[in-house]
């Protein structure tokens, strides 16, 4: 498939069970390798990147959002956001201060203390968000974000992901069944069995 | 990351505990052995010393690996100089001035051949406790006293009270002879020693035999690891003699032994290590593997393998270490508490009285415990991590 996404912008692709959709989404995060065909990034073929390469972007440029939310059960709300900053190499101050400033973006400086098991879902996944805006990436990928979700919550954690866009801090990319959150979306991809049908 | 490693340990209690328990056992059952084997080997090594030779003997060079046609020429003569210095040494505890020579023992109509020990008894019977006497009592202070090997007893139907005549060729070549008193019977379970020995008064037989002199001087020491240091300083002292340890004098019976005792340890020790491995490395893995989702996660933030490995070998090191001490301090409260001196072993060889264990712990025990117990988690932690941390990431998110 060929696409193109505008920067600043909210996508979400669309589609049946098993019709390729997270397998887009992960080769995009660069957290499945490319078995067939080409995938480049910033003009450099994906097959020549060293893993050191792909870890970089991981690391600094694409911030993953996932349905389960894969927070540290041991750490709280603001060390699951810390924790990746440190590992970013950033400077005390600088940790402290995009810790304060995403955790804010969605709501929850003031459960800051919290570890994950002491939050709602909805909290959940706002800490996942935040630990994923904190790094300050390019693009935020999603798969299936609101899924584990009620409607409201769902609701709100798009609302933040528009604010972001249209903040112009990010883009976002995001796979869904769900109509609310197409209704956010810039771009609406639909996908069948591995093609891309709009 | 090492926050992190050390705070994983408290995110599943359940696994947690049950890894550090796998540890700890694993721990306490080596270290239990370890100084169960050492406890045999020092009572064994303890009861020889007290049943026959001390920590060790003093001869004139060559004398104990040379057939003399007169062997007191090679006795020796200034023993009680000899005795002075030996007295002056801080190691020194206890000094056994000694003869042996062969004798006919004769009661009624019997008369048996024996090899005689004139000993120092009032020293001697402090120190060489170990000798089991069967009946009667020690030597001590019976100036005309008998203590014999139980074969020798039978050969000439003693009791206790009995007289026997000891006759003697003296070094002059005279015949002397000495009614004495039967006051204890020995059984050491050596049937070559029991059927030949029999102790007597050192000046009783220094008396029968016409000499002054003695024919070796057998020591007890502060311990027995201070034998070596102890010996090369007397030699050089007295050139003229030679200090031999236990351990060589009764080479056959006690160093022998050991060695077969200690090979046999050896490799029960291999089988409890790799059951204990294995436990752990089963434990460690089980807990790694239902991880691959969190690790997964890592790796989409941008961990390499690396950084990962990383994390999973310290959470490995930390659990080995936790449980070894663990198990290490459970182990040493429960065998000094529960245990010690209360498990009976049969007498070993050599030896007729059975001993209760005491089990003994030496420092290098607890690191060796502790670094195998460590390096068999921090291994079972790379083998099973690096299996999941080279997984393609999305396959680890999608696991469960």
């Amino acid at each position: 498939m060929s696409l193109s996404i505008a920067k600043h912008s909210l996508v979400t692709i669309s589609g049946p069970s098993g019709s390729g959709k997270s397998t887009l989404l992960n080769l995009l995060g660069f957290i499945e390798p490319v078995q067939k065909g080409e995938m480049a990034y910033q003009s450099t073929n994906v097959a020549h990147m060293k893993q050191s390469q792909m870890n970089a972007i991981r690391k600094f440029q694409i911030g993953f959002i996932f349905q389960q939310f894969h927070l540290i059960p041991v750490f709280t709300a603001e060390e699951n956001v810390s924790y990746f900053l440190a590992r970013q190499g950033l400077t005390p101050d600088e940790i402290n201060l995009r810790c304060r400033d995403s955790l804010e973006a969605v709501g929850l400086w003031q459960h800051r203390m919290k570890r994950p098991s002491e939050l709602s879902g909805g909290q959940r996944q706002r800490v996942a968000i935040a630990r994923a805006i904190a790094k300050k990436p390019e693009v935020i990928i999603g798969d299936e974000p609101t899924g584990s979700l009620d409607q409201q919550t769902g609701k709100e954690i798009m609302g933040i992901f528009d604010q972001l866009v249209k903040q112009k801090e990010l883009s976002v990319i995001l796979t869904t069944h769900d109509p609310m959150v197409q209704k956010y979306a810039h771009d609406n991809l639909h996908i069948q069995d591995g093609v891309l049908v709009t | 990351m090492i926050f992190l490693s050390f705070m994983n340990l408290f995110r599943n209690y359940r696994r947690t505990i049950a890894v550090l328990l796998t540890v700890a056992m694993g721990t306490g059952v080596l270290f239990a052995f370890k100084g169960f084997i050492n406890g045999v080997l020092n009572n064994y090594r303890e009861s020889t010393i007290h049943a026959m030779y001390g920590h060790g003997q003093i001869n004139t060079k060559g004398y104990r690996n040379t057939v003399y046609q007169k062997p007191w020429e090679h006795w020796i003569a200034d023993w009680e100089n000899i005795r002075t210095y030996l007295a002056e040494q801080d190691v020194v505890k206890q000094i056994f001035p000694r003869v042996n020579f062969p004798a006919l023992l004769k009661k009624g109509n019997i008369t048996v051949s024996g090899a005689g020990q004139g000993i120092d008894a009032r020293e001697e019977h402090t120190f060489f406790y170990d000798l089991n006497i069967e009946s009667g009592e020690q030597l001590v202070d019976q100036p005309n006293g008998l203590l014999i090997g139980i074969g020798l007893a039978k050969a000439l139907d003693l009791v206790i009270g009995d007289k026997v005549t000891v006759m003697v060729n003296s070094i002059e070549g005279n015949i002397n002879q000495s009614e004495l008193v039967v006051t204890g019977i020995f059984n050491t379970g050596t049937v070559d020693f029991d059927s030949r020995i029999f102790r007597i008064q050192l000046k009783e037989a220094q008396k029968l035999l016409a000499t002054n002199s003695v024919e070796l001087i057998a020591l007890g020491l502060r311990d027995y690891t201070d034998w070596d240091v102890f010996a090369s300083a007397f030699e050089k002292a007295y050139p003229a003699l030679e200090a031999t340890s236990f351990a060589v004098l009764d080479l056959v019976y006690y160093q022998h032994s050991v060695d077969w005792l200690e090979a046999q340890f050896h490799i029960i020790q291999l089988i409890i290590l790799s059951i204990v491995l294995l436990g752990i490395f089963n434990s460690i893995s089980s807990a790694i593997l239902e991880r691959k989702q969190e690790i997964g996660n890592f790796r989409a933030n941008g961990e390499s393998v690396t950084d990962v490995m990383r994390l999973i070998t310290l959470e490995g090191a930390f659990l080995g270490i936790l449980g070894s001490l663990l198990g290490i301090a459970l182990t040493y409260f429960i065998l000094k508490t529960f245990l010690e001196n209360q498990i009976l072993l049969p007498p070993g060889p050599g030896m007729t009285i059975p001993f209760y264990i005491s089990f003994k712990f030496q420092a290098e025990m607890i690191f060796s415990s502790m670094g195998l117990s460590t390096i068999a988690a921090i291994v079972a932690s790379l083998l099973a991590g690096i299996r999941v941390a080279k997984m393609p990431i999305a396959e680890a998110l999608r696991s469960h």
